[in-house]
C-alpha cells in the first residue's frame, strides 16, 4: 500500500502546523524566554516613554487574546468584552479605596468577578439554542450596557467616579511607570500561555469544532454547553485581571470610559485583523494596531486614527477575511494541498482498491443474538407534520439492518432522533438496556452511537486527520488528544484516506469525503453504527468499494443500520430490512421476502387508480420529511 | 419616590410618544434589512447622523431642513445600494456585514467629528419653538412633523409591502430566493433597492433628529442599544414595528424617568433587549 | 420541438449530477422522467428552470438558446417551476402566492382570468385564497404550487415529484387535475417517484440513473423493461432466492 511519503503519526500535519504535543511545548517555552527578555528590560535603562507604550501594547495583547479564547475558538463574536473589562476596573477601584486592600490581592478578585459575571451569563445565553452568532454579539453588547447604567446609578460608582490616587503602587520595578509595564506584560504572557495550551488541548479542538458546525459537533460528543461556558470564563477571567492594572494605571474610573463602544471594537478589530483561528493572531493584531495608533495620538489625529480603525476592519473584512495569520496559513494549505492532490491521484486509488480487496467474511447473523436497541412508539412532529408516527423497532447486535421507503417516509428522520441530532416528540428509545431518549446529544455519542450525514458535513477548517480524531475524542473511546490521533490514522488507513491526513476536507472529492464521514463515524468506536445514504452519488465501482468497507465493518463487530436507495447494496449487504411509508413501519423481513409484498411494490412504484375518491374526502395530513 | 402630577406624567406620555418617533424612523430602516436582507446594518446609525448633520449644514447655508429632507434621501438612496452592490460583490456573510457596517459608522462618525467638531450643534428654525397646546400639555412643533413623518413612512411601506408587486417579490425573495427568482424576480436588483431605500429612510431620519435634537457626534452609539430593541420588539421586517415598539418602549422609559431618576431610563430598554434576544431572538 | 437539451453536463463544483443527457419535449406533450434517488432528476428540471448553469450541451427553447440567459429570464420565456417540496411562500396568503405566479408582465396582464381558470382547475382553493399558505394540508400546497406555476401562462410547465409526501386519494386528484392542465395543451416535464401513475398520464418517458439517461420510450415500451422494476425493487426477482 502506498505512502512512503506519508507522515508517521507523530506529526500530524496541518495548515496551523497544530502537533499534538511537541509543538505546544516549544511555543511555550518561546514564550517563555520572550517573557523573561521583555521583563529584564525595565532594569537595564528602558526609557519611560518606552514603558507606557509597551504597557500599552502588552494591554491590548491580552484584551484580544482573551477575547479570542471564546469568540475566536468557538465562533461565538462577543461585542461585550468592555463588560468583564470594566467589572475588573471597578473590582479593584472598589476594594482599593472603599476597603483599603492592597492593590496585589484585588487583582484575582477582579479576575474572578468578571469571570463569574461571564460565566452567569454565558449559563443564561448558551441554554437558548438560537443565540448564536449576531444575536449573541447583541446580548453581549446589551448586557454590556445594562452593567453599566447598573453600576453608574448605584453606590459602586454612583456618578462621579472612582478616584485611586492614594492608592500605592506595588514596587515591582524601580519606577511605577515600570511597575505598571511588568504587571501588564504578566497578564499579556499569561493570555497567551492559556491560548496556546487551549489551542493544543482537546478542549480546544472541540471549541474549534464548534465553530465550524455546533450542531454536528454535539453530536460527535462534544460538551459544548460546558465547552462554550469554560471558554467564557477564562476569556472574561483574564479580561477582568486586565482591568484591575488599568484601573490604577489611569488612577481614575468612570463609567463612561470604562463601558463604552471603543473597547468591544478595538478587540474585535485587533483579532479579526490577526486572524481569529490561530492563537497568536490577535497578538499580531494587537501589535499592528496599537503601531498604528501610536502615529495618531493628537487631537486631530485622534479622529484620523478612527477613520484608518475603520477602514481597517472594512478591509480586512473584505480582502483578508481570515485575517494576517489566516490569509498565510491558507497559502502554506494550498501550496500543500496541490502537492497533496499530485500524490493522491497516485496513491488514493491504489489504496481504497486495497482496502476494498481484503477480504471480508460474511457471517451470518445471529438471530437469536441480544436486542442493542429498541425503539418504543418513537414519534417526532415537525410544525404539526408527524415525520415518525410511533415506531416500533428492534435492532439486534452483530446485525445489518436496512431502512428503506421512499422519499419523506421518516427514515432519515428516525435515524435524527435517534443519534441525538433532533429531540423525540415522544415514544422511548432503549440503548444497550439504558433509555436514551432525551440525552442531549453528545451523551449518545459517548454510549455508542455513530452516525453519518447523507450529504457530509465535516469540520471545514480542521483537517482530515483533525477530523477523525476528535471523534476519537469525543466518542465512546474518550481518548486523550495524542493516542486519538494514533487511532485517527488507523481509520485513514482503513478507508483509504491516510494520504489526505493533511488536507482541509474541501479538497477532497465526494467519494473520499463520504468514506471521511465513515472514519469519523468509526473512530467513535460505536456499538451502533447508522449510516444515512452513503453510497448516493456515488459511481458503481466506488460503491462497491463501500460495501467491501462497510462488510469490514460489521466483521469487526458493529452493528449497523443503513437508510440507503441503491438496491443491490441493499441486496448485498442485509441482513433485515425495515420499510418506512409516512412515518410509519410498514413491514419488516429479508430483502427478498419484503419486496415481494404488494403493499411494499404500491408504497415504491405508486398505485393504480382506485377510482372516484369519495366527495368530499378530506385530505389527511401530508408528511413531510426533515 | 413621589408621584408626580397628572399634567407631568400626561406630558410624560406625550414626550415619549415623539421619542418612540424617532426611533421607529432609525428602527425601520434596520428592520427591514435585517427581515429581509438578512444583514444587521449598524451603517443605519452612521448614516442618519451624517444626514442629521448635513440637515444642520444645509440650514447654516439658508436651505431649511424640509428641502433636506426631500433633498438627502435620494443621494442617501445612491450610497445604500451602492454599499450593498459592495457586500454582494465581496460574498460578505451575514455576519461580516455586521462588522463592515460597524466600520463605515465609525467613519462616519470619525468624519463628522473632524468636520463639525465635538461640540453640540444645535438646528434652529424659524418654525422650531412653536408649540401646540392641548389639553395642557404642550405639542412642538417638531416633534409632531417627525411623529407625522414616521407613520407616513410606515405606512407607506405597509401599503408596498402587502398590497403591490414590488413588495410581494421583495417578501418572496427574503423567504425564499431561488423559487422567487424561477417566477421572474431579479433578487439581485431588488436588494439594492431595499438598501438604497433604507439609507434613504436613514436620511430621513437623520433630518428628523436634527430637527428635535441637539447634535453630537458621541450620540451616535447612545441610540443602538434602544433601537435594537425597539427592532426586535416590533418583529423584524414589520413595516409598523418599530413605530409602534418605539413609542411604547420611549413611553416606559418616559415614565420611568419622571417617577424614578433619569439616569435608570436606558435600563429600561437594554433589559428588554436582553429579554428578547433570549426569549424571541427574532431570526426572520 | 419546444425543448431540447442536447447532452448536457452539470455539475456541483467537482461532483457531477447530471452526464451526456439529452432529451427533447414538444409542444403540448407530456414527458415523464422517471429514476432512483439521487439519479439527478431535481437537477435535471432546476437546470430547466434555469436555477443552474450548464458546464456543457446545449440547451434551446423554442428556437433560443437559454444556456447563457441569467436565471430571472427563464419564467418570461415561458418556463414555469413547480418545485420539489412545494416551496411556497408560507408567510404569504394562497391568492399572493398565485399572484405572484404571474409576476413577469405578460402574465400579469391576465392575472384576474388566470386567477379564474386555476380556482376553476382546484375549486377548493377559491374558498381558501386568504389562507396563509403555510397553513394548508399537503396536498392542498401542491394544488397552489400548481396553480402559481400556471398563474405564469408557461408553455412548459415543470413538476418536480408533485406527489411527494401526499396520500393516495390526494394523490388522484391531483393527476387528474395534470391531465386537465395537458388537456389544455401546456407541455410538461414531469419528474416523478410514482411511476406508474406518472406512465399513466405521460405521452413519452424516459428512465434517469445515476445522471444518464438509460431508456426512453412510450410509456407502454417502458413499463415493460427490467430497468423500471429493477431501479426501484432491486436485484431481478425472478432469479431463486440462495437456498
Amino acid at each position: 500500500m502506498g505512502g512512503a511519503h506519508v507522515a508517521s503519526g507523530r506529526e500530524s500535519l496541518g495548515p496551523i502546523g497544530r502537533r499534538a504535543d511537541g509543538g505546544m511545548k516549544r511555543k511555550l517555552a518561546l514564550l517563555l524566554v520572550l517573557a523573561i527578555a521583555l521583563a529584564a528590560l525595565p532594569f537595564v535603562g528602558l526609557p519611560q516613554s518606552w514603558e507606557s507604550i509597551l504597557y500599552l501594547v502588552f494591554h491590548w495583547i491580552a484584551l484580544a487574546t482573551s477575547w479570542n479564547l471564546l469568540s475566536g475558538y468557538a465562533g461565538y463574536f462577543s461585542f461585550g468584552h468592555g463588560a468583564f473589562f470594566g467589572i475588573g476596573m471597578y473590582t479593584t477601584a472598589v476594594l482599593t479605596t472603599r476597603f483599603d486592600m492592597p492593590f496585589a490581592w484585588t487583582l484575582p478578585l477582579a479576575a474572578l468577578a468578571a469571570a463569574l459575571f461571564g460565566s452567569a451569563l454565558g449559563a443564561v445565553a448558551f441554554r437558548v439554542r438560537s443565540v448564536r452568532g449576531e444575536v449573541f454579539a447583541l446580548l453581549t453588547l446589551a448586557a454590556t450596557f445594562v452593567l453599566a447604567t447598573v453600576i453608574l446609578n448605584t453606590p459602586i460608582d454612583g456618578g462621579p467616579g472612582v478616584y485611586l490616587n492614594a492608592v500605592a503602587v506595588p514596587t515591582l520595578a524601580r519606577t511605577a511607570s515600570g511597575s505598571f509595564y511588568l504587571l501588564a506584560l504578566g497578564a499579556a504572557a499569561l493570555a497567551l500561555v492559556v491560548a496556546v495550551v487551549v489551542f493544543h488541548s482537546r478542549f480546544g479542538i472541540g471549541l474549534f469544532a464548534i465553530r465550524d458546525d455546533e450542531d454536528v459537533a454535539e453530536v460527535m460528543g462534544v460538551p459544548t454547553y460546558r465547552y462554550k461556558l469554560v471558554a467564557l470564563a477564562l476569556s472574561s477571567g483574564i479580561a477582568g485581571l486586565v482591568g484591575g492594572v488599568q484601573a490604577l494605571f489611569v488612577a481614575y474610573v468612570t463609567t463612561a470610559d470604562t463601558f463604552g463602544i471603543a473597547l468591544p471594537l478595538t478587540v474585535v478589530l485587533m483579532a479579526v485583523l490577526g486572524g481569529t483561528r490561530h492563537w497568536a493572531g490577535p497578538a499580531v493584531g494587537a501589535i499592528a494596531i496599537t503601531a498604528l495608533l501610536l502615529g495618531f495620538t493628537s487631537a486631530d489625529n485622534a479622529i484620523a486614527g478612527r477613520v484608518v480603525l475603520g477602514l481597517v476592519l472594512i478591509g480586512v473584512i473584505l480582502f483578508l477575511p481570515d485575517g494576517l495569520l489566516g490569509g498565510w496559513m491558507k497559502r502554506g494549505a494550498r501550496v500543500r494541498r496541490l502537492e497533496g492532490d499530485a500524490a493522491a491521484r497516485a496513491v488514493g486509488a491504489d489504496e481504497i482498491a486495497a482496502a476494498a480487496a481484503s477480504p471480508a467474511l460474511r457471517e451470518p447473523s445471529n438471530p437469536d443474538a441480544p436486542v442493542l436497541l429498541r425503539t418504543r412508539k418513537l414519534a417526532k412532529s415537525f410544525d404539526g407534520v408527524r415525520a415518525l408516527d410511533g415506531v416500533d423497532v428492534e435492532i439486534r447486535r452483530g446485525e445489518i439492518l436496512g431502512l428503506l421507503g421512499p422519499n419523506g417516509s421518516g427514515k432519515s428522520t428516525f435515524i435524527n432522533v435517534v443519534s441525538g441530532h433532533y429531540l423525540a416528540s415522544g415514544g422511548q428509545v432503549e440503548f444497550d438496556g439504558r433509555p436514551l431518549a432525551r440525552l442531549a446529544a453528545h451523551r449518545v455519542a459517548r454510549s455508542g452511537i455513530a452516525r453519518t450525514y447523507q450529504i457530509p458535513r465535516p469540520f471545514a477548517h480542521l483537517t482530515v486527520l483533525e477530523n477523525v480524531a476528535l471523534s476519537a475524542m469525543f466518542g465512546a473511546g474518550s481518548l486523550g488528544r495524542r493516542q486519538a490521533e494514533a487511532e485517527a490514522w488507523e481509520w485513514l488507513r482503513f478507508t483509504g484516506l491516510a494520504s489526505r491526513a493533511g488536507s482541509l476536507p474541501d479538497s477532497l472529492n465526494l467519494h473520499q469525503r463520504k468514506f471521511l464521514e465513515f472514519a469519523r463515524a468509526l473512530a467513535a468506536r460505536p456499538q451502533l453504527l447508522m449510516l444515512d445514504e452513503v453510497l448516493s452519488g456515488l459511481t458503481p465501482s466506488e460503491i462497491d468499494a463501500a460495501v467491501a468497507l462497510i462488510e469490514r465493518i460489521r466483521a469487526g463487530g458493529t452493528t449497523i443500520v443503513f437508510v440507503e436507495h441503491v438496491m443491490r447494496a441493499v441486496a448485498a449487504l442485509c441482513d433485515r430490512v425495515l420499510i418506512f411509508d409516512r412515518g410509519e413501519l410498514l413491514a419488516s423481513g429479508s430483502f427478498a421476502e419484503v419486496m415481494a409484498r404488494p403493499e411494499v411494490v404500491r408504497a415504491y412504484l405508486g398505485q393504480e387508480d382506485e377510482g372516484a375518491s369519495p366527495a368530499g374526502a378530506v385530505e389527511p395530513e401530508a408528511v413531510h420529511a426533515a | 419616590m413621589t408621584l408626580p402630577s397628572a399634567g407631568l406624567l400626561a406630558q410624560a406620555v406625550v414626550g415619549g410618544i415623539f421619542t418612540g418617533a424617532v426611533y421607529g424612523l432609525l428602527g425601520l430602516g434596520l428592520s427591514l434589512s435585517w427581515g429581509l436582507l438578512r444583514q444587521i446594518n449598524l451603517a443605519q446609525f452612521g448614516l442618519a447622523f451624517a444626514s442629521a448633520y448635513l440637515a444642520y449644514e444645509l440650514q447654516q447655508h439658508g436651505i431649511d431642513a424640509l428641502f433636506a429632507l426631500v433633498l438627502l434621501p435620494p443621494v442617501f438612496f445612491v450610497i445604500g445600494a451602492a454599499l450593498q452592490w459592495v457586500v454582494e460583490r465581496f460574498r460578505v456573510t451575514p455576519f461580516n456585514s455586521l462588522l463592515v457596517s460597524f466600520g463605515i459608522t465609525i467613519i462616519l462618525e470619525a468624519l463628522i467629528q473632524w468636520i463639525w467638531t465635538a461640540d453640540y450643534r444645535r438646528l434652529e428654525t424659524p418654525y422650531g419653538d412653536l408649540k401646540l397646546k392641548l389639553a395642557g400639555v404642550y405639542l412642538p412643533l417638531p416633534e409632531m412633523i417627525t411623529l407625522a413623518i414616521s407613520a407616513a413612512l410606515a405606512a407607506a411601506v405597509w401599503l408596498v409591502m402587502r398590497r403591490s408587486d414590488i413588495g410581494r417579490a421583495i417578501r418572496a425573495a427574503a423567504e425564499d430566493a431561488p423559487i422567487a427568482i424561477a417566477f421572474g424576480i431579479h433578487q439581485k436588483a431588488l436588494a439594492l433597492g431595499l438598501a438604497g431605500l433604507n439609507a434613504a429612510l436613514a436620511a430621513i431620519a437623520g433630518v428628523c433628529i436634527a430637527l428635535t435634537y441637539t447634535l453630537a457626534p458621541s450620540q451616535i452609539f447612545a441610540w443602538v442599544g434602544v433601537v435594537f430593541a425597539v427592532v426586535m420588539l416590533g418583529g423584524l421586517g414589520r413595516p409598523w414595528g418599530p413605530l409602534i415598539a418605539g413609542c411604547a418602549i420611549g413611553v416606559v422609559e418616559a415614565l420611568t424617568m419622571a417617577i424614578a431618576a433619569p439616569a435608570w431610563a436606558p435600563l429600561v430598554s437594554f433589559s428588554l433587549l436582553l429579554l428578547l434576544l433570549l426569549c424571541r431572538p427574532g431570526r426572520a | 420541438m419546444l425543448l431540447e437539451l442536447t447532452s448536457i453536463r452539470v455539475a456541483y463544483g467537482a461532483a457531477v449530477a447530471l452526464w451526456d443527457v439529452s432529451l427533447s419535449v414538444g409542444a403540448g406533450e407530456l414527458l415523464c422522467v422517471v429514476g432512483p434517488n439521487s439519479a439527478g432528476k431535481s437537477t435535471l428540471i432546476n437546470t430547466i428552470a434555469g436555477l443552474h448553469r450548464l458546464a456543457a450541451g446545449s440547451f434551446m427553447f423554442d428556437g433560443q438558446d437559454l444556456s447563457r440567459m441569467p436565471a430571472h429570464r427563464f419564467c418570461a420565456q415561458g418556463i414555469a417551476l413547480v418545485p420539489e417540496s412545494r416551496r411556497l411562500f408560507t408567510g404569504m396568503s394562497v391568492r399572493e402566492n398565485l399572484e405572484l405566479g404571474s409576476y413577469i408582465p405578460s402574465a400579469r396582464a391576465h392575472r384576474a382570468q388566470s386567477l379564474e381558470r386555476v380556482c376553476a382547475l382546484f375549486p377548493m382553493l377559491a374558498s381558501r385564497l386568504a389562507q396563509p399558505a403555510g397553513s394548508l394540508s399537503g396536498g392542498q400546497q401542491q394544488m397552489v404550487a400548481i396553480g402559481r406555476a400556471l398563474m405564469a401562462r408557461p408553455r412548459l410547465l415543470l413538476l418536480d415529484e408533485p406527489s411527494l409526501g401526499l396520500a393516495p386519494s390526494v394523490v388522484n386528484d391531483m393527476f387528474r387535475a395534470i391531465r386537465q392542465v395537458h388537456a389544455d395543451g401546456i407541455a410538461m416535464l414531469l419528474v416523478e417517484q410514482n411511476v406508474g401513475k406518472a406512465l399513466e398520464v405521460a405521452d413519452r418517458g424516459a428512465v434517469l440513473e445515476e445522471g444518464r439517461i438509460v431508456a426512453s420510450g412510450s410509456p407502454a415500451e417502458l413499463a415493460r423493461r427490467p430497468e423500471i422494476r429493477r431501479a426501484y425493487l432491486g436485484a431481478d426477482l425472478e432469479a431463486p432466492a440462495p437456498g
